[in-house]
């Protein structure tokens, strides 16, 4: 089994690593491969299992999608040969139409999604994220410039109960088609969320495995969960 | 600038409600200045200010730095304003300026010592031209408020004024390349013997040449991104050092600082890295401003990193250290697993760096500890961890992803209880690390701790005794 983590020296901010570091924890045998922004991505060459991008800077958003845009058809082949995709934070903007920046000036995105995101450096928007994704709820934190706009109704990932969607207005969290998820929340997702890293490890590896961890991780879980519900 | 009828309505409310503050026994240290921007929005262009400002910004140590820096002034009978009991923000630097204003807006004093918290560079530097600006460090920081070094540094380079001169840490290459065209001094400490070629932390900000997008080498990683490095393909480097600490011998607790072919012997107060790039910091500034070495260090030598950062005190034989270690401030934290575990001894370890706010209400987003070095606690000098408060749970998976043994773990909620099992024997030193807002639960488990040690001790007489 093979995982791909794109450009891990870039996109790294708020601890997202580590949901590849658990990930490892839980699949010892699998095979991770760490692509440089400066490498050809592997899976542009071969097939992967899984491809992770996690949340990078504003001036780095724009080295990504250069990266990627090449490759843009690949990605959507890969995403309909349902390829497990996991992008987290504002890493999901990247395969948007375009990010608008405050003064209206637009960087274009790779546009496999029918979304656009808009920047606003001068208020971040922070928030927790209690909510629905298929037959599990997702707990989450969210800390960012932008917005995403357009329309996901047939597409999200998570029915958000407490938080926001993918703008102040929804109600629906991030990107979902075939096994790509994208989302805002950012932080160590795979680990506060051990029932959906389940649902994650049965499409790559298709089996039921304990998670590494998993009665410490759960009991932090079912606490946050009950915790955030309160609120 | 014109000052006009709305300036003087805010000052003179300001002044009124400072002096009403005092009657009422709080602190004016933030609501007068809201005052009067409240009323007056450019207050702080149009009040006067002291000739020489010397503003102190960064991530980590500009408090240190302030009241280093106001306390050696003080001791050598330099008079200044400062920021020291107000807060780091816009309100907190006007409510110091109209402290330091007479009725009609002059100001009384030739100098300002003020700490500025660097998010805040909008709303204060197109007001107020720092003839010195220093800057500590750049590092992630709280995520919520601060996001990520890129954001900040561009907000300073942005935001200081082109005729500030800049003081600079000379071996952080994120703060060394804040707003490229000022006039800029470095400061930095020479290369020690625990420096190394690889760095051993998660978060590095700094990678590949923000010039030309080649990897960077670095002669040697001190921590983070900390060190000293080059781009193989342009010419961006770190810079040439102006003020460089030297020789430092943590036996004697000197350092020597190089400065223009002169070397100078200073005392130094910690052996903590951080605290002593806080003091390479402080003797810079002062040196700037025009102390002489004996100046400076006569006064150096007296000085004490506050008890609500440091403290240290032996209790029968044992040892109890507190330190603060600022929680969702990832490299402070780190800054203070790596001094712990590096320190001599077998150590038992309580952590209490819960946001006591946020974690209470269970809404604290602790993507901060994977930004954090916990492997560093995975040390075999630390006996016991104990992980109490609201967010126990995701610290104790948190350590054991760091590959602390479970059986070395103790968790539970309630941070006086958890102390119960604190286990004494064979441990030199208890550290207690706590975040910033958490001084009275601190104060709470040092006091229960000293209390166990000495029942301890008896119980240890009588059974040699009863021998």
């Amino acid at each position: 089994m093979k995982i791909e983590i794109l450009f891990p020296e870039f996109c790294n901010l708020y601890g997202d690593m580590y949901n590849m570091k658990y990930l490892k924890m839980c699949v010892p045998d699998a095979e991770f491969i760490e692509t440089a922004l400066d490498d050809i991505p592997a899976f542009t060459k071969e097939d992967v299992n899984m491809i992770y991008l996690g949340p990078m800077t504003e001036n780095t958003q724009e080295k990504v999608i250069n990266r990627l845009k090449p490759y843009k058809e690949r990605i959507k082949e890969l995403i309909e040969k349902n390829v497990v995709f996991l992008f987290t934070g504002n890493s999901v903007e990247v395969l948007g139409k375009y990010i608008e920046n405050e003064d209206g000036s637009k960087i274009e995105g790779l546009g496999i999604f029918d979304v656009y995101s808009k920047r606003d450096m001068m208020h971040r928007h922070n928030s927790f994220l209690v909510g629905k994704y298929e037959d599990i709820e997702i707990v989450g934190f969210k800390s960012q410039f932008t917005m995403m706009y357009g329309d996901n109704k047939d597409s999200y990932f998570v029915e958000v109960e407490k938080g926001i969607g993918i703008n102040k207005e929804s109600k629906l969290e991030g990107i979902k088609k075939n096994n790509f998820i994208g989302t805002y929340i950012i932080g160590p997702i795979l680990i506060q969320n051990p029932l959906f890293t389940k649902k994650i490890l049965k499409n790559i590896v298709a089996n039921d495995e304990k998670l590494a961890l998993e009665d410490d991780v759960m009991a932090a879980y079912e606490v946050r969960l009950k915790e955030l519900k309160k609120l | 600038m014109k000052k006009g009828f709305r300036f003087y309505i805010a000052l003179w409310g300001a002044k009124m409600g400072t002096i009403l503050l005092k009657i009422l026994r709080r602190n004016a240290t933030f609501f007068p200045g809201k005052f009067a921007l409240k009323i007056c929005p450019d207050f702080i262009g149009k009040i006067g200010k002291p000739k020489t400002i010397v503003a102190v910004t960064g991530t980590n140590g500009k408090t240190t730095v302030c009241n280093m820096t106001e306390d050696i002034l003080k001791d050598n009978n330099i008079d200044f304003i400062d920021n020291k009991y107000g807060s780091n923000i816009d309100a907190g630097v006007a409510t110091t300026l109209i402290g330091g204003a007479s009725v009609t807006g002059k100001a009384k004093k030739d100098l300002a010592i003020l700490e500025v918290d660097e998010r805040s560079s909008p709303k204060i530097y197109p007001y107020l031209t720092p003839t010195y600006l220093i800057c500590t460090n750049l590092f992630r920081d709280s995520l919520m408020r601060n996001a990520h070094t890129e954001f900040i540094s561009s907000l300073l380079t942005k935001y200081i004024p082109k005729d500030t001169t800049l003081i600079l840490n000379g071996d952080d290459l994120i703060t060394s390349n804040i707003a490229p065209s000022n006039k800029r001094i470095y400061f930095g400490i020479d290369r020690l013997d625990t420096d190394g070629d690889k760095c051993e932390n998660i978060a590095r900000d700094i990678i590949v040449c923000p010039k030309c997008n080649t990897k960077l080498e670095y002669e040697y990683v001190r921590y983070n991104h900390i060190g000293r490095a080059h781009c193989p393909k342009c010419d961006f480097k770190s810079p040439d050092i102006d003020y460089l600490a030297t020789n430092l011998d943590l036996e004697n607790m000197k350092l020597a600082l190089k400065h223009d072919n002169t070397e100078e012997i200073y005392d130094l107060i910690s052996d903590n890295i951080i605290n002593i790039y806080n003091i390479v910091t402080v003797i810079t500034i002062l040196k700037t401003l025009g102390l002489t070495c004996t100046q400076i260090n006569e006064s150096l030598k007296k000085q004490k990193i506050v008890d609500t950062r440091y403290s240290e005190e032996v209790v029968c034989g044992k040892k109890v250290i507190t330190h603060l270690s600022k929680g969702m401030n990832p490299i402070a934290c780190s800054r203070v697993f790596d001094y712990t575990r590096k320190y001599k001894g077998n150590k038992a370890v309580i952590l209490l760096l819960d946001d006591l706010h946020e974690a209470a209400n269970g809404n604290e987003n602790t993507a901060w500890q994977y930004d954090t070095d916990y492997e560093f606690l995975n040390d075999d000098s630390i006996k016991q961890i104990i992980i109490a408060g609201a967010r126990y749970l995701d610290g104790l998976v948190r350590l054991e992803i760091a590959g602390v043994p479970k059986e070395k773990i103790t968790y539970q909620r309630d941070e006086l209880s958890a102390i119960d099992k604190l286990k004494l024997d064979g441990i030199e030193t208890i550290f207690i690390l706590h975040d910033l807002y958490a001084i009275d639960l601190k104060n709470a488990v040092k006091n229960k701790v000293e209390i166990m040690i000495k029942n301890e001790e008896e119980l240890n007489k009588e059974e040699k005794k009863g021998e």
